[in-house]
């Protein structure tokens, strides 16, 4: 075939033409499927398998997985029960920050593929060739991105509202992690009953408050903490903690504005955020140097007791927080 | 010869209330606003005996009362206030200069300077304080009215028109602009929430001295510039026939309203509503004599802005409504009524 010079220099520039838009097209970070299948294919699975029930049905998972990539929610759990992820998404700063050394390093040794939510970037978790993808984060979230997350590998994933044990539970069964999840629930039980044990006279007739503020909140203003750590000291240690009503937002919802510390006072112990230092976090510090918070009765009179929170969806983190707990209880007097 | 009479106070003249009138409207609007004051004081989200708050403001008591009326209520009120009145202000300043009684400073992009200066030092610099991202939002909104002002400016002179369309478009530039950073950026956004929509909560007397003696300047400006803004309001011709300084008296009067609205935007976020609304309601109680509507904005504006603070607080308790969401709603009805009322009064 003999080619005019225009024609060849049309067919290179054609060809040229549609290399550039298959390369952009798979450089296309969440596109329509078209780069994204390429990679999206599935890494060749372990021999055995498990089934696990999870949010998006009953999942069959390899039985000694190697590569995990945990997604949203699951990054700090799993790591706390020794997993090590060969992905995680991005945890804020604080979390961070409240890390123990060793677990802090295993996070830093992930690849990152994607922010704390639903932006995951598929291809470079594809690149990863994992085995198994642990995912919690907003069912709108799985809407956007869950079939691709199925297509690369096995995906279990869980709604935001499963409650903390059962997510541990689950984390470990579909990580294969059990063994030490076992150690910190024996850990765990062995230290609410010491608490429980040490300070039921204490605890037994007092009322108490927990109060933080957070970041997000606008000047002048907290909230009345009833999840997270504070649930975990009512119902399980068995504090006289205020929570919402039944059917209602949970307390914390709300942002109180600084004339109401001064309801507090109706409270025998108020617990404040603290961080692994001791000191109030920063974005509590505004509320302690109010003149109303340090009049308070409690405040006064030593009752105001600073607890380090590093996380509340996993037993390790929960655990330090016991420790923390422990150690404030300790300071009030044995009888009111 | 012919010789050209013109009327003292501009259009509506003879519709306008006589001096007497106004004088005791005046007291009638002061008095009212002193009772806001103390009732602003009296009531919040949480009870305090009228005995509890007496003794706060004239005794040194420090019971936990006490404190949350000194520490708390006290220094929202006076924030209240002079927020009010630097809104009301400026907006009758913007309403003089564009000679439409539909503009607030947000058109000359005051409001968009401020949130995106605001937007960059959380978003971008990490500024976490209130009093800290409160001057970026300062200077956002005096770089953003000066640009503005320099758009606006041609060969002939500054229009308020090419004013009003040059702040339109660099309003929706950095209203785009700041958008785009806090979707890349959720903790700015989370911590702009508030401040977007408009509160004096948790603002301590600190955050506005520094911005006093701007409002102090701003505040004479606007009375300067008041009798050549009644001459403006007759056309540029007219106004240069009598000898007003033209740009002179428009560039006096946008760093008096800049100032203002860009202070006020500073402490307590965007508020809408006030500087529209208020001036308006003077005009139709006064007439079109702009000392006058200034005086009578400087009363209303922070009455407006005191009565929805205190609605914010009672309606959800223990939870408030930024007062920014209240005006809005207390505003718009109260606007729409007046204008179906009676025809918008001119300039």
């Amino acid at each position: 075939m003999n080619n005019t010079p225009v024609m060849r220099r049309g067919a290179a520039l054609a060809a040229a033409l549609m290399s550039a838009s298959l390369v952009l097209t798979a450089c296309g970070g969440d596109g329509d499927g078209t780069g994204v299948q390429a990679a999206e294919t599935r890494s060749a699975e372990p021999a055995g398998t498990r089934s696990v029930k999870a949010e998006n049905g009953t999942i069959e998972v390899p039985a000694d997985p190697q590569r995990i990539v945990t997604i949203g929610n699951t990054n700090l759990p799993f790591i706390d029960l020794g997993g090590k992820p060969v992905g995680v998404t991005e945890v804020s700063d604080s979390d961070l920050a409240a890390l123990p050394q060793d677990q802090k390093a295993v996070y830093e040794a992930a690849e990152v593929v994607g922010s704390n939510g639903g932006e995951v970037d598929l291809e470079k978790l594809a690149a990863l060739k994992p085995d198994l993808i642990l995912v919690q984060f907003h069912s709108s979230d799985w809407d956007k991105v869950g079939e691709r997350l199925e297509a690369i590998a096995p995906t279990v994933l869980w709604g935001l509202d499963t409650e903390w044990k059962a997510f541990a539970d689950a984390i470990a069964e579909a990580g294969d992690v059990a063994d030490a999840l076992s150690r910190q629930k024996a850990e765990f039980t062995e230290k609410v009953a010491k608490i429980q044990s040490t300070y039921g006279k204490v605890i037994g007739g007092t009322s108490f408050v927990d109060v933080s503020r957070g970041d997000w909140n606008d000047p002048g203003t907290f909230y009345i903490a009833d999840i997270g750590c504070s649930e975990i000291a009512r119902d399980d240690i068995g504090l006289d903690l205020p929570e919402a009503a039944e059917g209602k937002d949970p307390l914390a919802y709300e942002s109180l504005p600084f004339e109401q510390i001064g309801e507090l006072s109706t409270y025998d112990v108020i617990t404040y955020p603290v961080d692994a230092e001791g000191k109030p976090t920063a974005s509590f510090v505004p509320v302690t140097e109010t003149n109303t918070w340090k009049a308070l009765p409690a405040v006064t009179s030593g009752r105001a007791l600073g607890l380090f929170c590093p996380g509340n969806n996993s037993y390790g983190p929960v655990i330090r927080y016991l420790d923390s707990l422990d150690s404030a209880l300790a300071t009030l007097p044995a009888a009111k | 010869m012919t010789t050209l009479t013109l009327r003292r106070d501009g259009p509506g003249a003879k519709t306008a209330p006589g001096p007497r009138r106004r004088l005791l409207g005046l007291v009638v609007a002061l008095a009212a606003l002193a009772a806001l004051l103390v009732l602003s004081v009296m009531i919040g989200s949480t009870s305090i005996a009228p005995s509890a708050v007496w003794d706060a403001l004239v005794r040194s008591s420090d019971g936990i009362d006490q404190f949350a009326v000194r520490d708390f209520r006290l220094p929202r009120t006076i924030v209240g206030l002079v927020v009010g009145v630097a809104l009301g202000l400026s907006g009758a300043l913007i309403q003089a200069l564009t000679r439409n009684p539909l503009a607030d400073p947000g058109v000359l992009g005051v409001h968009a300077g401020a949130s995106f200066a605001v937007t960059v030092a959380v978003g971008l610099l990490g500024v976490r304080e209130a009093q800290g991202y409160m001057w970026f939002a300062f200077a956002g909104a005096l770089v953003v009215t000066l640009l503005v002002l320099a758009l606006g400016s041609t060969r002939r002179g500054s229009s308020p028109v090419v004013m009003v369309l040059a702040g339109v478009c660099v309003g929706a530039v950095l209203g785009g602009a700041r958008e785009a950073l806090q979707l890349t950026d959720p903790d700015a956004f989370d911590m702009m929430r508030y401040w977007n929509a408009g509160s004096i909560v948790g603002r301590p007397l600190e955050v506005l001295w520094p911005i006093l003696p701007f409002f102090a300047v701003a505040v004479i400006l606007a009375f300067v510039v008041s009798g050549p803004l009644n001459a403006l309001a007759l056309g540029d011709e007219v106004a240069a026939a009598q000898g007003v300084g033209l740009a002179r008296t428009r560039v006096l009067a946008v760093i008096a309203l800049t100032l203002l609205a860009g202070g006020a935007t500073a402490i307590a976020g965007p508020i809408a509503f006030v500087g529209l609304m208020v001036p308006h309601v003077a005009r139709w109680i006064v007439g079109p004599d702009q000392r006058w509507i200034f005086a009578y904005s400087i009363l209303l504006a922070p009455s407006l802005l005191l009565v929805s603070d205190i609605l914010g607080r009672v309606v959800m308790r223990p939870s408030e409504i930024p007062v920014g969401v209240v005006t809005a709603f207390v505003g718009a009805p109260v606007l729409v009524a007046l204008v179906r009322r009676r025809k918008a009064s001119g300039l």
